[in-house]
């Protein structure tokens, strides 16, 4: 759970490295640009997460599913996300059943693959 | 070991997703699924954001007005309008004020103008009497 306030802000580092990677090389970013493209990036998970859980709502159901994300986008109009995103979905679910059939095979060595459910 | 792909084309922390989602009042549970999925698109989505912003950058330089004009211009982005306000400078804010006073009416700003006029001619007076009285 949110503890401080900052918990609710993805860390601009992380942020500025992102778009570093995806912009030229040699592009410098001012502090207020990092500053406001952090603050966005946080405002886009709420949105989103908004976005999503309207479908759930309105599909009568509880669970939040990676295809209401992949819908909500349609919502918001950014269809221009729904391929990429939904490409990278198809990626992890692949990755995500090997990984599976990887820990079956390595719980006689007590290692444990995790997948990021920390709850 | 090698970092499976998915984890590894990712760099936003999942945790602070996933905190920040919950934040949200219908929100209960997130599965790994859709937090995967919001983090990859928020990923993209300061991508776009970062590049179109760039895109209107003259200089070597992404800077905040560049984001912002991004944000004003484009109806989807709406949500983000509070939070990144196109900003002026000071020499803009004056100008707009002083169209605003020329639209509106003048009397103010004669009486200030006068006041100001008759404050200066009084300090120079006065600063000519003590140059005399030397």
């Amino acid at each position: 759970m949110a503890e401080k306030l900052e918990d609710l802000n993805l860390p601009m580092t992380v942020v500025t490295r992102i778009v570093k990677e995806a912009l030229p090389e040699g592009v410098s970013i001012s502090k207020e640009a990092r500053t406001g493209l952090a603050k966005a990036a946080s405002v886009f998970v709420l949105y989103v997460t908004s976005a999503a859980t309207n479908i759930v709502k309105n599909k009568k159901r509880k669970a939040l599913t990676g295809q209401d994300v992949l819908d909500a986008m349609r919502d918001i109009e950014f269809d221009r996300f729904v391929e990429p995103l939904g490409e990278a979905f198809e990626q992890y679910k692949q990755v995500a059943s090997v990984r599976k059939s990887g820990a079956n095979k390595k719980k006689e060595e007590g290692d444990e693959v995790e997948i990021v459910e920390d709850d | 070991m090698s970092t499976p792909k998915t984890e590894k084309d990712l760099h936003l922390p999942l945790s602070r997703v996933k905190t920040i989602m919950k934040s949200s009042p219908d929100v209960e549970a997130v599965g790994p699924e859709p937090l995967y999925l919001v983090t990859k698109v928020t990923e993209l989505f300061v991508i776009d954001l970062a590049k179109r912003a760039f895109k209107t950058s003259k200089a070597n330089m992404l800077e905040y007005k560049h984001i912002a004009e991004v944000v004003q211009e484009d109806d989807t982005l709406d949500f983000l309008r509070e939070i990144m306000p196109r900003k002026i400078t000071v020499r803009q804010f004056k100008e707009i004020m002083n169209k605003k006073a020329a639209k509106g009416d003048h009397s103010e700003d004669e009486s200030s103008d006068q006041s100001s006029e008759e404050s200066s001619s009084e300090e120079s007076s006065s600063a000519e009497e003590t140059n005399e009285q030397d």
